[in-house]
């Protein structure tokens, strides 16, 4: 099945109770299929038909908020046109669980810039890579939102067209299984602390302090990282499936001198790329970044210990800041003693193709810098 | 691995095609993938598909560049060298044409095999929807997928009478394919029409699309300006001296418009030649 089914899939094995979604490409044909379970009476829910993002995020946060298990799903400019009520839907700390297809901005083809614009909104951002991923991750999103620990809306996005149109094996959970490790959402009055009426819904909350909501909830999406290891841990044990520790999955990084960084479907590519070089002595692995946020500080941290260089693609920039996962690596190996040398790439902007070849490249490039060999700062892959 | 490439135009089927082929692998225990590549497609345009068979789950998600086998969906498509491009040496293209895998043009090293898919699909299908009525020969001479597999995926794909006629479709292409034989011409031809990628028309040359194109008899026009306000491509200019269109036809996609829109018929739509 192509990647959108398998996030249709994940949304009628979750039971969602209330689904609302306002068609985009490369997004589109899950609001069809969604559509075509509504009609054929496939489970008891709600699908709520929209006249833009912005609406159906704000039906999503509502029925969350009166304890539905809720999905939306979107790409590109529709997550820009949802940015201001997914503030609500992270202030609420509302377990809602949304899809991002990816599309750029520059042309409609797919790159990680729509979800990585969002990172002031509140919510867990995970990338994943092939279709059954999207399947898994999207069971393991709700189990991950909805933990009483956390209460905090969850991002699942995965590329346009490469993944969202292209068919491929998806194994499909046994719904017994499925009821079993994942029980209907409890709704919860109010996630926020106690001297809160719950009657404000999330505004004027913090005891007065106002800078005191910003803290609780940047705290509460650091919780992410330990459930999301537990939840992979036990996903595993149910399904026999597991995708690395949750926050990052490694591949052939065990002699590995250095490490090639990449999110999404490329990363798909990087471990066929990394395959072959280490099938010639060449001693680079293949770190996939799933967790966005929250950041794996702690694994980077444990990997630089191990590590002479890291080798970080980005599939999104923000101009005149430069890639968002080369800043953050940089930025959680800083207070080491001994830091790897980093290299940093630009790759699949626009929808552009990155084929093995270009990790290859990429991959000899940081085995040379490590060595003392002349490489540039940046490259345009 | 076993790497494949579709052509077709958006209305033939390339892309389910693709995906019954990918799903017959499965069903015979191997890994498989389908990539279709999307621009801005529609009907009538040409179009490209991949599809990977692997003992192992695919990983990669570049597009196929060099592929083993390379399939025409379409018979003004399958005239252009461009569906033998990188093609592995030794490689395998299936065409569909009414000529025999001698009598093609196409050059370089690699073997040809031919099917009258477009006959087929007329026939049993009643529509030259041609994916079905190509796969059949796909089985025959890859021995890749069964065709049992792939009648197996075509019920699961479309269940009841579409499944079966589509089914009819390829037990007889499976009949009729001809070929294997080696390319008869040795040196590829030179070229420069682009069949590859889609995109928008006012920036591309288009040409290759239409399966008919307008024909303005300037006697009938009566310059009341209908075709040149109605062509969704821009492709019709007005020339102001004789009060007549003129059409730009690298522009033009032969989707009809105008000559529907021509109070007075002056527009006819001339099938191009396969």
């Amino acid at each position: 099945m192509v990647g959108n089914k398998a996030a249709a899939t994940a949304v009628k094995l979750a039971k969602v109770q209330v689904a609302s979604a306002f068609p985009i490409t490369p997004q589109t044909t899950i609001t069809q299929y969604l559509s075509e379970m509504y009609a054929a009476g496939d489970w008891d829910f709600d699908f709520v038909n929209v006249e833009g993002e912005l609406s159906s995020q704000v039906v999503v946060q509502a029925a969350s908020r009166v304890g539905a298990r809720t999905f939306t799903c979107t790409s590109g400019p529709g997550l820009l046109y949802m940015h201001h009520p997914m503030q609500g839907t992270g202030s609420g700390r509302l377990p809602v669980v949304m899809a991002v297809v990816h599309r750029g901005y520059k042309g409609m083809q797919t790159d990680h810039s729509d979800l990585m614009s969002q990172q002031w909104t509140g919510w867990g951002h995970q990338y994943v890579e092939h279709a059954q991923e999207v399947l898994d991750s999207l069971l393991m999103a709700y189990k991950v939102a909805e933990d009483p620990r956390i209460r905090i809306p969850i991002a699942v996005g995965y590329d346009g067209y490469v993944l969202s149109y292209t068919a491929e094996p998806v194994e499909i959970p046994d719904q017994a299984l499925v009821d079993e490790w994942l029980p209907p959402n409890k709704p919860m009055p109010s996630i926020l602390p106690d001297e809160v009426d719950p009657s404000t819904f999330s505004r004027g909350w913090g005891g007065g302090d106002p800078q005191m909501p910003w803290k609780i909830h940047h705290e509460a999406i650091l919780k992410i990282e330990d459930v999301l290891k537990e939840t992979m841990d036990s996903f595993e044990k149910t399904f026999g499936r597991r995708y690395g520790n949750g926050m990052i999955e490694t591949y052939m990084m065990e002699d590995a001198d250095c490490a090639i960084v990449a999110m999404g479907t490329i990363a798909g590519t990087a471990k066929a790329a990394v395959e072959k070089m280490q099938n010639e002595g060449k001693k680079v692995g293949l770190i996939k970044l799933r967790s966005f946020i929250p950041f794996p500080y702690t694994d980077f941290q444990e990997w630089a210990k191990k590590l002479d260089g890291f080798a970080i693609v980005d599939r999104s920039i923000c101009p005149g800041k430069g890639g968002p996962a080369f800043g953050k690596i940089r930025d959680a190996l800083y207070d080491m003693e001994e830091r790897p040398k980093l290299l940093q790439f630009h790759a699949g902007l626009g929808g552009k193709e990155v084929r093995t070849h270009d990790f290859e490249m990429i991959g000899d490039k940081i085995l040379n810098y490590v060595k003392g060999g002349k490489e540039d700062q940046i490259t345009w892959v | 691995m076993i790497e494949i490439r579709f052509h077709g135009r958006g209305g033939q089927g390339a892309v389910t095609a693709s995906r019954l082929i990918a799903i017959a692998a499965y069903e015979e225990g191997q890994y498989s993938q389908a990539i279709p590549m999307y621009g801005t497609e529609r009907r009538g345009a040409p179009l490209t598909a991949f599809v990977r068979i692997d003992n192992q789950r695919v990983r990669e998600r570049e597009l196929v560049h060099n592929p083993d086998i390379s399939v025409v969906l379409d018979p003004l498509i399958a005239k252009q060298q461009a569906v033998v491009d990188n093609l592995k040496a030794g490689g395998l293209v299936l065409l569909n044409t009414k000529d025999k895998p001698e009598e093609v043009k196409l050059g370089g090293d690699f073997k040809v095999a031919t099917v009258d898919a477009t006959t087929i699909a007329l026939e049993t299908l009643g529509r030259p929807i041609t994916n079905t009525a190509i796969l059949g020969a796909f089985a025959k001479i890859t021995g890749l997928v069964k065709v049992e597999s792939i009648e197996k995926a075509l019920k699961k794909t479309f269940p009841g009478r579409l499944g079966e006629m589509n089914i009819a479709a390829v037990k007889r292409s499976y009949e009729e394919v001809k070929g294997p034989v080696q390319a008869t011409v040795k040196d590829a031809p030179e070229q420069k029409v682009d069949i590859h990628v889609g995109g928008y028309g006012v920036l591309k040359d288009v040409s290759s699309w239409r399966v008919f194109t307008p024909e303005v008899d300037e006697d009938k026009c009566i310059g009341c300006k209908n075709c040149w306000i109605f062509c969704p491509e821009t492709a019709i200019e007005w020339n102001e001296e004789t009060n007549k269109p003129s059409i730009r036809y690298n522009a033009c996609k032969g989707c009809g418009v105008c000559a529907n829109e021509c109070p007075v018929n002056a527009i006819e739509m001339v099938r191009v030649e396969a």
